[in-house]
């Protein structure tokens, strides 16, 4: 108690304060914590930054600035993102890919989270462990299981689009249904109570009231699944087919390893828009439906954080 | 974080285990009806340069008539490697015949044949090397060539009309030749490799650790271990010689720490190694893929003057499984078209087996530089050197078990 | 609270809603482990050498399994370093990640005050960026003529040719780390937000100073948050071949998940691949319970 006495004295005295006062100061500003965080988020983006800077380059390389130019967005008849066929399509199926495989996994996910919520039984508590196993399963093994399922199975799903919405909508199902049974369990089953003592049927009570509340957690699923499928690499290449079906991940891998031009600048940055768009969009539509909640900044939920 | 739930109990895992075991048997007899057919016990024929083969013709997949044209708006379905067409060659063909073309492609033989074999793809025209021609034919994958198609072959050179590999050229044309040797630049290697008395050596030697690469494909590397100890027979199934490449393969990984790649044409003038096994081709190729202001005098390229080193060529099948097999052969005779093959030479570095394309003139006719003149591929190669075989189903197994060892990195 | 959801128990609504993402999970997830299996204690078609799957477990085939075990120790050991190598690199990248995480963490939780929102959406950013665009950057950056080599040769100053991308374990383990290391803050973020600042504050007060706050109030609080995002950036690590293939191509850096990848399309191969597939599978089956068990126990504790 007499040190810490002593040292907030000495502190008044700004003069006199020595370096062991500071750094024993338990008051003192976090530079120390400050200057690693910064310098991780330096070098957590600033890769990325420079990338992107690239995709602008008039030259060739990817190392070697050699001036600004959007040729390889638009401007070069044979290798921008544009006008180059594979690379075009890589974008488009991308999308493609992220809006069907979010179009399956959102209805499925929320629906399963409700009805695991309020089902009571050993299948409904195999069925949650079975959930949380595939939201920390290495992909790889969902991957190769379902490459094997496809190529030795007579089945409807075959590799190309089919059988990689099918293996996204299983890798992500997990995220909606984690993140919406956790704002269930905030939620409580008051508001739902409340309304049918008003006069609302059950079912109206549910969907009146409890997907009103669950708008928020669902939007943030929506865009972390959106996000997360348009990046994903291992599911995707494994069940691909021909070049018509090699999403933009898997373009990069490929041409990385081969012969890169910036193109593969640009089209990573391309699809670094859109993600961010999606972001945004999604965010700004969360803060719109939970205005008026304390308590609800939001933005680690789209990270996956509840 | 996900909320509580009751916990699984013991009694409930073990009974749903108790029934999976139950139902797994009586499920097997549901999925047996749904499971692909195994290829039946055909015989594997194995061709060789003394023991030519006719493959027979198969009955599941007739040849296509003559006398027809590819539908204008179908596409084309290409499956090959990487960077190994132009794409201006692809673009004229697109145009000529209002055909859609797609290009897909693969890194090695081995995952072009399991993504082929597996059927949910439907590729028209695919580009392997003979030694899978037999696997292919055996497995009935090929639709027979229409000869009528394909009247550009008296431009190629005359040995190709009966290969050993394909007598009656019932199913193949050659695409491309090649001879695979050592490539190096000047500026990072200071020794002349070619004059050293075995140049294969290089790889093993320290002095170069962390500075070379290799060929990631298993017959290829493993074949240069052979010819390093003077084995000419690269297709041997000796076990002495089998546990030589197990034991100097590990021994490289520990000397020189190789990448084991197939894009030197890119890695090399990138400067990422300044010394590698590499196909003649892709050293010609090399040329174009150089950052500005770098002159290609840095690149060299050996292979032994007796000729007696590694020299194949790559060939243009038609797939059964493919929905334009009429398509498929034009693109085939408009490949063989002298024009057609010198542009493409132009860009993939590959030389074509065409008369109009003489190897002894490529250096005066602008298509390689003179310090890669030796990047030819002469006629007389394909009597001297030797040729990577398919191999009997015993031999392909020690094989890739070797090749396994090597890339899980000792 | 249960009262009137009591109600619902019997209603017929919840299990219905509930039931296909159920039978969705069971046959595409579950069930394909079965197939796994059976590819595994399969055959091999001779002429193609592609895998046939043997349903019924009375007649599975061990050898390729056997060929597998075989090889992972003893003098034909060859899975073996591999197989340790993965290890070695996982909990290095994930001991190097709570290194880094930790700190940016708990900043963000205590002192980051109204920046709070922007500092979380930069941290959060490359979740929105593709792993292979991050990786793509360093590969740019690490090559031999890239920024890398050309900063630390300051302007000419020395001759810097490090061969980063030439198969070293450093840059592996450096591009895991930078990989997943955005997968262990955001945990790490929210179970130290959790600890209410009520409590390092009495602390203080009492005359602690700041490493004991730390080793007797902080960290037994925040253990939990650790296990679990340890976890979380653990397992996904166990699976990855493409970090690798990127950042080193030689096989001397490679790792179990290089391992599937180089089998699984190999004729003759994809039995093994299997193997591995249920290799993996066992050895992150503990973590995963471990997994399960600790997000439990932190719920019970939150409510």
């Amino acid at each position: 108690m007499s040190t810490a006495r002593a040292a907030g004295v000495a502190e008044g005295g700004s003069s006199r304060r020595s370096l062991v006062g500071w750094w024993k100061d338990p008051w003192r500003r976090p530079r120390l914590l400050l200057g690693i965080t910064l310098l991780y988020l330096l070098w957590s983006l600033l890769p990325v930054l420079i990338a992107v800077l690239f995709s602008f380059n008039a030259g060739r390389s990817r190392t070697s600035w050699q001036g600004f130019s959007t040729r390889w967005y638009y401007g070069d008849p044979l290798q921008s993102v544009w006008q180059d066929p594979s690379l075009h399509t890589a974008v488009v199926h991308t999308l493609w890919l992220g809006i069907l495989a979010t179009a399956i996994t959102i209805p499925l996910g929320v629906a399963m989270a409700l009805g695991l919520d309020r089902w009571r039984g050993r299948l409904p508590a195999t069925a949650n462990v079975v959930v949380l196993l595939s939201f920390v399963l290495p992909e790889i093994l969902l991957a190769v299981a379902l490459l094997f399922v496809v190529t030795v199975l007579q089945t409807p799903l075959h590799l190309g689009t089919v059988g990689q919405v099918v293996g996204l909508v299983t890798y992500q199902l997990s995220y909606p249904v984690v993140i919406v049974r956790s704002r269930l369990l905030t939620i409580g089953a008051q508001y739902e109570e409340a309304a049918i003592d008003l006069g609302a049927s059950p079912s109206g009570a549910v969907r009146r009231v409890l997907l009103r509340m669950l708008l928020p957690a669902i939007f943030a699923s929506t865009v972390l699944v959106f996000a997360d499928v348009i990046d994903d690499f291992v599911i995707v290449r494994y069940l691909s087919g021909d070049a018509s079906t090699e999403p933009v991940s898997v373009k990069i891998y490929n041409t990385a390893r081969a012969a890169p031009t910036p193109a593969l600048n640009a089209l990573a940055t391309v699809l670094l828009v859109m993600s961010l768009l999606v972001v945004f969009v999604g965010h700004r539509a969360y803060r719109y439906f939970t205005r008026g909640e304390r308590d609800s900044s939001g933005i680690d939920v789209f990270a996956g954080e509840v | 974080m996900p909320p509580p739930g009751r916990p699984v109990s013991r009694r409930s895992f073990l009974a749903g285990a108790m029934l999976a075991g139950v139902a797994a048997p009586t499920l097997s007899g549901v999925l047996t009806s749904c499971g692909t057919t195994a290829h039946g016990g055909a015989s594997l024929q194995i061709p060789a340069p003394d023991h030519p083969v006719r493959w027979p013709i198969s009955t599941a997949h007739p040849a296509i008539k003559p006398g027809l044209r590819p539908q204008r708006g179908s596409t084309l379905r290409i499956y090959n490697y990487a960077s190994y067409l132009a794409p201006q060659v692809v673009k004229g063909f697109e145009e000529l015949y209002g055909v859609s073309v797609s290009v897909s492609t693969f890194n090695d033989e081995d995952e072009a044949l399991t993504k082929i074999a597996s059927g949910g793809l439907s590729f028209d025209l695919y580009f392997p090397s003979y030694d899978s021609l037999g696997k292919l034919v055996g497995a009935d994958l090929l639709r027979p060539l229409t000869h009528d198609y394909l009247t550009n072959i008296t431009n190629l050179w005359p040995q190709f009309r009966n290969p050993w590999y394909d007598q009656g050229w019932r199913y193949s044309l050659p695409y491309s030749v090649y001879t695979t040797g050592i490539a190096w630049r000047t500026d990072m290697v200071p020794e002349d490799i070619g004059a050293r008395k075995n140049p294969y050596d290089v790889f093993w030697d320290p002095k170069y650790a962390g500075n070379l690469a290799v060929i990631d494909d298993w017959h290829t590397a493993m074949g240069m271990v052979l010819l390093r100890n003077g084995i000419y027979d690269i297709n041997t199934t000796e076990p002495a010689d089998l546990r030589l490449m197990r034991t100097q393969l590990n021994d490289m990984l520990d000397k020189t720490r190789p990448r084991v790649t197939i894009t030197m044409y890119n890695d090399l003038p990138a400067g990422q190694y300044g010394l590698c096994q590499m196909w003649s081709g892709d050293v010609v190729n090399a040329q174009y893929y150089l950052p500005k202001g770098q002159s290609a005098d840095v690149l060299r390229y050996w292979f032994p003057q007796d000729g007696r080193g590694m020299v194949d060529n790559d060939l243009m099948v038609v797939l059964a499984q493919g929905s334009n097999p009429v398509a498929a052969q034009f693109f085939i005779n408009y490949l063989l078209d002298p024009k057609v093959a010198a542009r493409n030479f132009g860009f993939i570095g590959y030389q074509p087996p065409q008369k109009s394309i003489n190897p002894s003139e490529l250096v005066a006719d602008g298509f390689l530089p003179k310090n890669l003149s030796t990047a030819t591929v002469l006629p007389r190669y394909f009597t001297e050197g030797v040729r990577l075989l398919q191999l009997p189903t015993a031999a392909d197994t020690a094989y890739h078990d070797i090749w396994q060892e090597f890339k899980a990195g000792g | 609270m249960a009262d009137r959801a009591a109600g619902s128990r019997t209603r017929s609504i919840w299990p219905l809603l509930a039931i296909p993402g159920t039978v969705w999970l069971a046959v595409l997830f579950v069930a394909p482990m079965y197939v796994v299996l059976a590819i595994l204690f399969g055959q091999v078609d001779p002429i193609l050498r592609q895998p046939v799957p043997v349903w019924n477990p009375a007649h599975w085939d061990v050898s390729q399994f056997d060929y597998v075990l075989r090889h992972i120790v003893g003098p034909d050991g060859f899975f073996g370093p591999a197989l340790m190598r993965t290890l070695v690199y996982v909990l290095t990248a994930s001991a190097l990640c709570l290194l880094i995480a930790y700190p940016v963490a708990y900043f963000t939780a205590r002192f980051a005050g109204r920046y709070r929102g922007l500092l979380l959406a930069a941290l959060i950013s490359p979740f929105w960026i593709s792993y292979m665009m991050r990786m793509l950057a360093w590969v740019n950056l690490l090559q031999n003529d890239g920024l890398v080599n050309k900063t630390l040769s300051l302007g000419g100053l020395f001759d810097v040719h490090v061969d980063w991308l030439g198969g070293h374990a450093g840059t592996v383990v450096l591009g895991l780390v930078y990989g997943y290391v955005p997968y262990m803050i955001l945990p790490l973020f929210a179970g130290l937000d959790r600890i209410p600042a009520g409590a390092l504050e009495a602390a203080r007060d009492l005359g602690a100073n700041r490493l004991e706050t730390f080793r007797r109030v902080t960290w037994p609080m925040s253990r939990q948050a650790v296990i679990v995002s340890m976890l979380v950036t653990c397992l996904p690590m166990l699976g990855d071949y493409f970090t690798n293939d990127l950042l080193s191509g030689s096989p001397r850096t490679s790792m179990v998940g290089n391992l599937i990848n180089e089998s699984v399309l190999t004729p003759g191969e994809t039995g093994q691949a299997g193997a591995f597939v249920l290799l993996v599978l066992v050895v992150s089956l503990l973590p995963m319970a471990l997994y399960v068990r600790a997000s439990r126990t932190g719920a019970e504790i939150r409510t």
